[in-house]
């Protein structure tokens, strides 16, 4: 299950080094940063098989990242992550075809199982 | 005096100046039927003295003895008439002239005698009884007029008298009334201008000394009603202090959630890594923990410090260090509804002499309006200046919301105004209107329907020499 990329956006560095550090543990290429633009050209150069990212983010939030990955790569991931848990910001990122919502904070067991059952599906496919 | 007792007073002297008018009144009334009653006796005297003076003449011309026995007679009777009515007679002419009427009577009786006694009349006789008899009947004559002049004179003195009395009645009773109605007039005058401070939230104990009547009970009540607001006033001072954490708390919660979020991470990764982990590490680990929570601490101590009740304490301040602390309370609340901030503060400005955690409240007041304004996200402008007339901060507080409908907005200060239905309590700017104007400042709006409004408020600049007095 190696060569698996993941990108990891959040304006809390802790969630991306953390992120990082336990998805390492399983074999995956991570990489992480503190706001969407970069990460936004970074797509441009290299595939990402699932984007993780933070919902409300200063600059291009969290709902625009799910947009744009969701037109340029139809064969990414994005899972979205929030502080602010409410239902209308869930409705709406899956409008957007989010894979999975989770609100923080985030047990990364779970997250971990949502990334792997995305892999496998689009593996599958 | 109670204004109940001037009135009283007024009336009574009003009373006792009628009560002396009609005294007097009577009094000359009685007086001019005493000498009425005497001019009528002196009119039947008259007649006697005349009837006398006939028989008089007739013995003169005839020489009858019988006319000299009428005029004893007559005179007889005069005498007694005289004495019959000397009780009505004494009070109008006086006992002297009694006397002396009684005695001109006595020598024309004499002269009579003398001739009765001579048989017939001699020249010297004759003239001696017609002089006797015409000094009667002209004294008379004159006691008569004088008396019938002296009740004229009673009359005319008494009708004078009257109408200046009515004059002087209705003088008194305008200037009293007119001085009574101006005390009341002058202190209903007083009680309003007091009434218009409070009005204005100005809930001082009225000074000055107290009158003791009405009025000064009137006063009284007033001033522990303005005790009453004063205490009430700070407890919706903190009632909306709690009623704006309600709305910064939403905010909060989303950012308490990042750091927890973070201690949460930490933990996970420090479990699942922990054999790999060296002792560097896992030390690094617990700071970032650590660290993580002082942020959490920060965030809860901003809050409680907000929502504590606290003595007002003025102290010397920068403005633009009190905006600040007001941003880190709101900025969460801003951020998740959609809202850019621009702040822009002016730097050197002069201190002000506030409490800064009652201007926190005004602001954080001011930036929950804005941002409840804008319920599809928008522009937030903080801004900081110099005031116009230069011994002044104005900090500005605009927002690109739905605005204020200009019927509104000469009430939106009132107490219980409110346009948000359910949402306020119509307290939020009138308390901070309190706020500022205690602060010997102003708070001024300006807003336009879809385009947006702009709260100004004006603090004067603290000078050191210059205590500003807060209350």
């Amino acid at each position: 299950m190696s060569n698996y990329r993941i990108m990891v956006i959040d304006d809390e560095k802790i969630v991306g080094d953390m992120a990082k550090l336990s998805l390492e543990q399983d074999g995956y290429l991570v990489e992480t940063f503190l706001n969407a633009e970069p990460a936004l050209a970074r797509l441009k150069e290299e595939k990402f098989h699932v984007v993780v990212t933070d919902y409300k983010m200063k600059g291009i939030d969290g709902m625009e990242v799910l947009r744009t990955v969701k037109k340029q790569y139809p064969g990414t991931t994005v899972i979205m992550i929030t502080a602010f848990a409410n239902l209308d910001a869930a409705i709406e990122a899956l409008r957007g075809d989010v894979h999975d919502f989770f609100p923080k904070p985030v047990k990364i067991k779970e997250l971990k199982e949502s990334i792997r059952r995305a892999l496998a599906k689009t593996s599958a496919a | 005096m109670k204004i109940e007792h001037k009135l009283v007073l007024s009336n009574v002297i009003n009373g006792a100046f009628l009560i002396l008018i009609g005294f007097f009144a009577f009094q000359n009334m009685n007086l001019v039927l005493t000498k009425l009653r005497f001019v009528e006796i002196a009119d039947d005297l008259n007649a006697s003295f005349l009837e006398m003076r006939l028989s008089e003449k007739n013995f003169f011309l005839y020489h009858d003895k019988k006319a000299l026995n009428e005029i004893r007679e007559k005179i007889s009777g005069t005498m007694k008439s005289l004495d019959a009515a000397k009780k009505d007679i004494i009070p109008a002419i006086g006992e002297a002239d009694l006397q002396k009427l009684e005695s001109n009577l006595k020598a024309y009786s004499d002269a009579i005698g003398e001739t009765e006694a001579t048989g017939h009349p001699f020249q010297e006789l004759e003239s001696k009884i017609r002089a006797a008899g015409r000094k009667l009947s002209e004294y008379s004559d004159s006691i008569t007029q004088l008396e019938r002049k002296r009740v004229n004179d009673i009359i005319m003195s008494s009708k004078r008298i009257l109408i200046f009395s009515f004059w002087a009645i209705l003088a008194s009773a305008l200037l009293i009334g007119h001085f009574i109605s101006q005390k009341i007039v002058q202190s209903l005058r007083e009680i309003e201008k007091m009434t218009k401070s409070i009005s204005e939230g100005n809930f001082h104990p009225l000074d000055g000394v107290r009158p003791r009547d009405e009025l000064g009970s009137v006063i009284t009540a007033i001033n522990s009603m303005s005790e009453e607001l004063a205490h009430r006033e700070e407890q919706i001072l903190q009632s909306k202090k709690l009623a704006s954490l309600g709305i910064l708390t939403a905010g909060v919660a989303h950012e308490i959630t990042n750091p927890l979020n973070n201690i949460s991470m930490i933990a996970q990764t420090y479990a699942e890594l922990y054999d790999k982990l060296g002792e560097k590490d896992r030390i690094e680990f617990m700071g970032k923990v650590d660290a993580e929570t002082e942020r959490i601490r920060q965030i809860v101590k901003n809050l409680l410090d907000f929502s504590k009740p606290k003595d007002a304490n003025p102290k010397e301040e920068d403005i633009n260090s009190v905006i600040h602390k007001t941003l880190t309370l709101v900025q969460n609340m801003i951020d998740v509804s959609n809202i850019d901030t621009m702040v822009n503060l002016t730097d050197g400005l002069p201190h002000v002499f506030v409490d800064a955690h009652q201007i926190q409240q005004v602001l954080v007041n001011l930036v929950t309006n804005a941002v409840q304004a804008m319920p599809n996200g928008g522009r937030l402008f903080i801004a900081s200046r110099p005031g116009k007339g230069g011994d002044s901060v104005e900090i500005t507080v605009m927002d690109t919301g739905r605005g204020i409908p200009p019927e509104f907005l000469p009430h939106i200060f009132d107490p219980f105004f409110s346009t948000k239905g359910e949402g306020g309590t119509g307290l939020g700017l009138s308390v901070s209107y309190g706020i500022i104007k205690n602060h010997r400042g102003e708070i001024r709006v300006e807003s336009k329907v879809g385009v947006g409004t702009t709260f100004t408020v004006e603090i004067p600049a603290h000078y050191k020499n210059k205590e500003i007095n807060n209350e």
